[in-house]
């Protein structure tokens, strides 16, 4: 049973900074090509219907653009071959090579924004997208910008706080 | 103390089930049952083993050792035997080189059905024809104390609906089992219980236990969807079958066909209470629908009955319950275990009896508060710290949150102000804790210390609740240590019962305790015998050794190169069978006051605030125990206004996100959390479980809220836009009664036959008999 779906194509990726060659059937999901194809398994699998945010990525469409800083999206609906180009950013891209936490990171760890960890990586990934357009968010921003990510276990109380120390961390170290 | 797998979980780095990964392995897929009820005329494999890629294709022929399964009754075949009995049922398993050949394979499985007609009504599946030859009642329980037909002067009847909540953890199930050398096989998987997995994968392999090896794979959340078998013999059968490792990974569609479901239940209660608001007599039916197949339905259902009377005296009443078999989806454990159900409905008629009395809410739940000394219905004395009185005195101190907010609806649908209404509503429960009716509650841990570098290892699950922060916090505490590791579970040492019930502090925790406890006797009988000193006089404290108060060596040099070890064991008291003493281990009590906003003319609810006052034994982890409030709330406020699995004729309509709506952050209310300490007894540091009151007290507080918003009855959770727009629902009944004192007083007596028909309380209102 073959399809149109399952034709496959070849197309270039930046993932994390690296550069990768992919062949793959053109509606292969970013996800799967992230974690079957790349072994890149910071992107979670949630649902694969864009409904919980576990697989969110930072993707610039058009990296040469200096001004294009990447939007974050679902990996889960996008066809990885309409990436072909792009420059994606998944969770590795966060924080330091040996270990460092970036502002997101510390402040989900110390407020207890995590406990099974597996929306993790999506909410870090909004969440820095968020900080990086408006330091100084309102609750209804923060709120507005999480509000595709699902999170099961906390109750989002300490994830909301973690934001809102990350924020004020980052606003009190860029004076 | 920060969690120990924080770091990695933020960096992205932690390994879950869904990232195992071996060289070589096979995808394992599951082909499931279209139909809720029907035989199985003929199942032909042959295309699907011929298509290229494909290295087994199994069915129930195939398994070689027992093919019944179960927590309970072992009732459930690994794969389908002969007839189908939910719609998602296993009926065959496929290995391929890749998810995509897997897929295409299982679909190449000819199977012909012959439907047969679906029991999906609870009420009528007790005396319907058995489903199965175990019969359609898993357990049907009843009993009396004191004088049921007491009366006070009022007395109110209603029948209350609780629907079906999924776990919706968020991690689908994962696993990857793999050969071993000696004929055994592996199994590393995201479960809550390993030794039970263990076991059961025994029966179907026909392996003995210790060839089944069961080690914990990264967890994504649980909440007691995880507690029974599902892709885990599958992936054991195909690897043994094959050779090959062979992973299975769930879609969220799956997820929600395989895993069991919270009970849904249909619940009577009548209460009867005197001029001042004591009850003078409660009785109460209940029926649960297990679905197909038993899991942990008998047990369940005892918990739902039992905990009818809420956290107040009830001298008088009877009791009587059913959990069924039917043809919907298989019901099991979920964080609360039978006790939401219970509380919504308990906390729903205390709100009616306030109404009838004119009483303040808060003050007849005062005067009804169980105290320490009193006699359970079901006879079981409370001998431990019962704070009813102080949860609900800690909660009234909380103030109200000012007026204003978001409006109902969150992203989309935004209300008109003119059509808010604020409600508040409270709701007082009581939570068994731990494993009950005789099953033995135990656990074990080895813990070793050599140059002041602590390794814990125990068999209870980390599911994302933070045992590997007790553990490592027990550690550092006790044995001085600079660093501590918590081995990944496995089945390697003694089994440490499930993740659930709001047991692993207690039970598993407290095994931890007692090894670094003994291993740091030891050290100091070492370091006191090397030293010629008293051991009586030596202790650990800020990681040195010291005598008499005065530092000696720290724990890191007090014994260079050698490793002190010690594996202890911990068990609570043994519970009796209902009737017979003390059911439960001990009970977790919990206040709440929700505040709603809710758009009258749309139905839409805004939960703005949970207030919480819980009786906690101890705060062990400030920051680990707020989570457990808050995410115990949201889950509880999903039940109350958003989340059910629809089921219509067998049938899940909505097993996606898209349409089982899970809360998001725009849903969840602030929550202002504030507690009782009163240590729990036996425990180290007084600590006690914590994870599911706050879910069980939240379902009643926020339909509490929403009643007082709106003044409907609303009997049923969840509750819907349409029972607000539409006003749907049955209020209580009413009656104003001729006071009768109980005739006899004191006793459990438990009644072998079944009192009522399970279908038979919509005829009920007779409130005074
Ligand atoms: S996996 Fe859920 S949104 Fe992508
Ligand atoms: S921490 Fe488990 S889903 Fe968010």
């Amino acid at each position: 049973m073959s399809s149109e779906a399952d034709e496959s194509v070849t197309f270039s990726l930046t993932v994390d900074g690296a550069a990768h060659e992919v062949t793959a059937p053109w509606s292969e999901s970013l996800l799967t090509v992230l974690r079957e194809r790349l072994g890149v398994r910071g992107p979670k699998t949630g649902c694969a219907h864009g409904r919980c945010g576990a697989c969110a990525v930072r993707v610039a469409f058009e990296p040469d653009r200096a001004d294009d800083d990447g939007h974050v999206l679902c990996s889960c609906l996008l066809p990885a071959a309409t990436a072909a180009g792009c420059s994606v950013r998944t969770i590795a891209s966060i924080g330091g090579p040996d270990g460092e936490l970036s502002d997101v990171q510390e402040a989900f760890l110390a407020e207890g924004a995590v406990q099974c960890g597996i929306c993790t990586a999506g909410f870090v990934t909004a969440a820095t997208e968020l900080l990086d357009t408006d330091p100084d968010p309102t609750r209804e921003q923060i709120e507005a910008a999480l509000y595709g990510n699902l999170c099961r276990c906390t109750g989002y109380g300490r994830i909301v706080a973690a934001v809102e120390t990350a924020a004020r961390t980052r606003r009190e170290a860029t004076p | 103390m920060r969690r120990p797998d924080g770091q990695a979980k933020v960096r992205g780095e932690f390994s879950y089930a869904g990232d195992l990964h071996a060289e070589g392995m096979l995808h394992g897929v599951t082909l499931r049952s279209p139909h809720p009820h029907a035989r199985l005329l003929r199942i032909d494999t042959a295309a699907a083993r011929a298509l290229p890629g494909v290295h087994a294709v199994l069915t129930a022929a195939d398994v070689p050792g027992d093919l019944h399964f179960g927590l309970t009754l072992r009732d459930e075949p690994v794969l389908a035997d002969g007839v189908v009995r939910y719609a998602g049922e296993p009926v065959a398993v496929v290995a391929a080189i890749d998810p995509r050949t897997a897929r295409r394979a299982a679909r190449a499985i000819v199977v012909e059905y012959e439907p047969l007609p679906a029991q999906t009504d609870p009420t009528l599946a007790a005396d319907a024809e058995p489903l199965h030859a175990e019969g359609n009642v898993y357990r049907h329980l009843a009993y009396e104390c004191g004088d049921p037909r007491a009366r006070g002067v009022v007395t109110v009847e209603n029948t209350y609906r609780i629907g079906m909540q999924d776990p919706a953890f968020l991690a689908p199930e994962a696993g990857m089992a793999t050969p071993t050398a000696d004929g055994g096989v592996r199994l590393e998987v995201a479960t809550q219980w390993l030794h039970s997995d263990q076991r059961q994968i025994a029966w179907a392999t026909g392996l003995p236990p210790e060839k089944v090896q069961v080690v914990l794979a990264g967890v994504g959340g649980a909440f007691g969807g995880r507690e029974d078998v599902t892709l885990h013999t599958h992936a054991c059968l195909l690897a043994l079958a094959t050779g090959r490792p062979v992973k299975m990974e769930y879609t969220r569609e799956e997820s929600f066909l395989a895993h069991r479901q919270r009970h849904p239940g249909t619940i009577w209660l009548r209460h009867s209470a005197d001029a001042s608001g004591r009850v003078v007599s409660v009785e109460g039916r209940v029926v649960l629908d297990g679905g197909a197949y038993a899991s942990t339905s008998p047990v369940v259902i005892a918990n739902t009955v039992t905990l009818l009377q809420g956290p107040y005296r009830v001298d008088n009443g009877r009791f009587e319950g059913w959990s069924v078999r039917t043809n919907n989806p298989s019901c099991g454990a979920m964080r609360g275990f039978g006790v939401p159900q219970a509380a919504f409905a308990h906390e729903s008629q205390m709100d009616a009896l306030a109404a009838a009395l004119d009483l303040d809410p808060l003050e007849i739940r005062l005067r009804n508060a169980l105290r320490r000394g009193d006699t359970a219905t079901f006879g079981q004395r409370f001998t431990q710290p019962t704070p009813v009185r102080e949860v609900i005195e800690g909660l009234r101190a909380v103030p109200l949150p000012p007026a204003g907010g978001k409006l109902p609806g969150g992203v989309g649908r935004a209300s008109s102000p003119g059509s808010v209404r604020r409600g508040v509503g409270y709701a007082v429960t009581m939570k068994n804790l731990a494993f009950s009716e005789g099953h033995v509650d135990e656990s074990t841990a080895t813990v070793s210390l050599r140059d002041g570098h602590a390794t814990v290892h125990c068999a209870c699950a980390e599911v994302g609740q933070g045992f590997v922060t007790v553990a490592e916090q027990v550690a550092r505490t006790v044995l001085g240590a600079d660093t501590v590791t918590v081995t990944q579970p496995d089945t390697l040492i003694a089994s440490a019962g499930s993740t659930s019930a709001s047991r692993q502090t207690m039970a598993s925790g407290t095994a931890v305790h007692r090894a670094c406890v003994a291993v740091r006797d030891r050290l100091l009988a070492r370091v006191a015998r090397e030293r010629g000193l008293d051991a009586g006089l030596l202790s650990i404290q800020d990681g040195a050794v010291t005598c008499d108060g005065t530092p000696l060596v720290d724990v890191a040099a007090a014994t260079p190169g050698h490793t002190v070890r010690a594996t202890e064991h911990f068990a609570h008291p043994p519970t009796t069978a209902l009737g017979q003493g003390d059911v439960y281990v001990g009970f977790a009590f919990s206040a709440q006051r929700a505040v709603v906003d809710v758009d009258v003319e749309l139905g839409l609810v805004s939960v703005v605030q949970i207030a919480s006052c819980q009786d906690v034994g101890t705060v062990v982890n400030p920051t680990q125990l707020l989570g457990q409030i808050e995410g115990g709330i949201v889950q509880g406020m999903g039940l109350a206004v958003m989340e059910e699995v629809v089921v219509v004729d067998g049938h899940i309509t909505n097993p996606e996100f898209q349409d089982y709506l899970i809360p998001t952050i725009v849903d969840a209310p602030e929550v202002v959390s504030v507690y009782v300490t009163d240590p729990q007894p036996g425990m180290p540091h007084g600590w006690k479980g914590v994870g599911e009151p706050p879910l069980c007290t939240a379902v009643p507080a926020v339909a509490a809220a929403v009643r007082d918003a709106t003044g409907l009855p609303l009997p049923s959770v969840p509750i819907r836009p349409e029972h607000i727009a539409l006003g749907i629902g049955t209020p209580p009944t009413v009656t104003r009664t001729t006071p009768r004192p109980p005739a006899t007083t004191g006793g459990t007596a438990l009644s072998e036959e079944p009192a009522d028909r399970p279908g038979t309380w919509e005829s009920e209102g007779a409130a005074g008999h």
